[in-house]
């Protein structure tokens, strides 16, 4: 799916990345986890193909990434941002149809409807549809940005991809599940997400595999079971923690202190 | 597909309207057609009727009709360009005028009127329209230039140093204008004048032509980027990942606008405020939704600025009132609404 060997990443001086390889099989939910400034965000950037100076090549399907039309690119991957705008006038339907953009030229046709009503259903964010964006609460618009995300992917081709950084910020806990869940099923219909995740035990229960980071470098990168050790987890993030099974997936659980 | 229709239903009733306030404006007007109507001057001067009195002739066509022409290129292309560049920019406040291209484009027409001069009349009418034109043009884009280099960064704008770098470049103009005046003749110094003021009054159906083409060809480009505007508003990022070529976007969105800024300035002086009123009214209609607001504002910037060009010539009528009094008068009070609604908003 995608490709990517010793990522580099300086910023004046600063190397935020430093060497990391990443390579995800297609159908793959790839959650990256680590401290804060560990360079989650920035890797999810260079695998975007957001940061445009450096040499870091990173093939998407077989491809270099900035070889693909980019047309052609966002019908196959779409990305969900951390900081999303927060004044966009608009009302809330016309924010998520600027996901459907890249399949229509001047008026939507019906699928790029479909597409726009059943990604609000599944965030539930249907009744908002005619409120005006500027006007929603924090995880509301995150909702909304993520139901954009999911229907720009929302076609006939075979093996897409999603990044998401930190899709769960501001989210009560019934829509952490719910967008988990979309990402999930959106994984096994043989699609791929790369997902940066600050919790995790939610990290542990979805994702098939974990990128652990410290300090712009992999520290562990596996299964969720080769992972999530004591040892490994409190190396990164310098805190003490123990590790369960949980009592009904029997997926490492993790409670810190 | 309902909303489509609902913006062709606009479109429509804002062209209606727009014919309609024609046909009042050539019926406006000092002089007197005696047993003849406007109307009648009109046809018969369309069906090359030979009957028609040569001065008859003139004031239909080649004063009034060539006026309202006018009128319209002029303010359609003022108001697309203030909304195009409220979307690049991502802010209400984003216009010609505001920015300082105006003042650049008038800057180096003046320019070029003053020190052009000695060598003017050596030329063909066509290229001494150029001149002052190419003039305009390479004003605006450099001041276009300098605003976007100073105000933005990383795909956000500084919205307080874009207007200040208008504030700054206006203000280099005025000063360079202002000698221009000092040291220029007589004949001169009406040009300038009329520049600083702005009048559609030099209407001339081969200016005419020439805002027809460069309106053609700017709205070929422009008028289908109202979803690249909207996508704007998510971040530059974002509207890259829904296939948008930010960079291409933003170097068309430069050319143009400097391109109908600078034959505005060179063709009918500075006009100011269209770009700023057109879709500030748009708005509160639409929000902010650039497929609606970007073709509707070509239609109701011609539809003000016909309606203003037609006051400025009754209100005090056998004299004319410069129309750059009115656009300002409705202008200003608009720019003070959107900052105090700016200031809820920060």
């Amino acid at each position: 799916m995608i490709k990517a060997h010793q990522i580099n990443y300086k910023h004046k001086e600063f190397r935020i990345l430093d060497g990391v390889d990443v390579s995800l099989e297609y159908g793959e939910f790839l959650a990256i986890v680590g401290p804060n400034g560990a360079g989650k965000s920035s890797l999810l950037s260079v695998l975007a193909d957001e940061v445009k100076s450096g040499n870091n090549k990173v093939l998407f399907k077989d491809k270099p990434i900035r070889e693909w039309n980019i047309r052609e690119l966002s019908k196959h991957k779409a990305k969900f941002s951390q900081h999303n705008s927060n004044d966009i006038p608009l009302e809330v339907k016309d924010v998520i149809m600027m996901g459907r953009y890249p399949y229509f030229d001047a008026q939507p046709g019906k699928e790029d409807l479909e597409a726009m009503n059943n990604m609000m259903y599944e965030t539930d964010i249907f009744h908002l549809k005619e409120r005006e964006y500027n006007t929603l609460s924090g995880g509301e618009k995150q909702r909304v940005h993520l139901s954009r995300v999911m229907a720009q992917l929302e076609n006939n081709i075979t093996h897409k991809l999603v990044f998401l950084d930190e899709p769960l910020n501001n989210l009560d806990i019934k829509h952490q599940y719910k967008a988990l869940e979309i990402i999930k099923n959106f994984t096994k219909k043989a699609n791929s997400a790369i997902v940066v995740l600050h919790d995790l035990n939610l990290a542990a229960q979805f994702a098939d595999k974990i990128l652990l980071m410290k300090s712009g470098q992999v520290s562990a990168y596996g299964t969720p079971q080769e992972v999530f050790t004591e040892e490994n987890i409190s190396n990164a993030y310098n805190f003490p923690c123990t590790i369960c099974g949980h009592p009904i997936t029997n997926n490492p659980m993790i409670i810190f202190g | 597909m309902k909303a489509q229709s609902k913006l062709y239903f606009y479109l429509i009733i804002s062209a209606v309207l727009l014919v309609i306030i024609a046909v009042l404006s050539l019926n406006t007007g000092v002089y007197d057609f005696g047993e003849n109507s406007p109307f009648r001057a009109l046809w018969q001067f369309i069906k090359g009727d030979p009957h028609l009195s040569l001065s008859d002739k003139y004031v239909i066509w080649d004063v009034r009709a060539a006026r309202i022409i006018m009128a319209i290129l002029v303010g359609s292309m003022l108001s697309v360009s203030g909304t195009s560049l409220q979307g690049l920019f991502k802010n209400p406040l984003a216009t010609g005028d505001l920015i300082g291209l105006t003042s650049g484009a008038t800057l180096l027409a003046a320019i070029a009127i003053v020190l052009g001069g000695h060598f003017k009349e050596y030329l063909p009418e066509a290229v001494q329209f150029s001149l002052v034109g190419i003039a305009a043009f390479i004003g605006s884009f450099l001041s276009m230039m300098l605003v976007y280099r100073i105000s933005t960064s990383g795909g956000k704008t500084n919205v307080v140093m874009m207007l200040l770098t208008g504030v700054a470049i206006t203000a280099i103009g005025f000063s360079i204008t202002g000698f221009l005046i000092y040291i220029s003749k007589d004949e001169q110094l009406r040009d300038l004048t009329f520049w600083n003021l702005g009048s559609l009054a030099a209407a001339t159906w081969t200016k005419n032509i020439i805002l027809a083409i460069v309106t053609i060809i700017a709205y070929i480009i422009l008028l289908p980027k109202g979803k690249a505007l909207n996508a704007m508003m998510l971040g530059e990022k974002d509207a890259q990942h829904l296939g948008i070529n930010v960079e291409r976007l933003k170097k068309q969105i430069i050319i143009i606008v400097a391109l109908m800024v600078g034959s505005c300035v060179a063709f009918s002086g500075t006009i100011g405020f269209v770009g700023l009123i057109v879709p500030y009214i748009l708005r509160l209609l639409f929000k902010s939704n650039y497929a609606f607001i970007l073709p509707l504002s070509a239609m109701c910037g011609s539809i003000l600025l016909l309606t203003a060009d037609t006051f400025s010539r009754s209100i005090v009528a056998p004299s004319e009132l410069p129309i750059g009094i009115l656009t300002a008068l409705m202008g200003g009070p608009i720019f003070i609404a959107i900052l105090v609604k700016f200031k809820k908003s920060l």
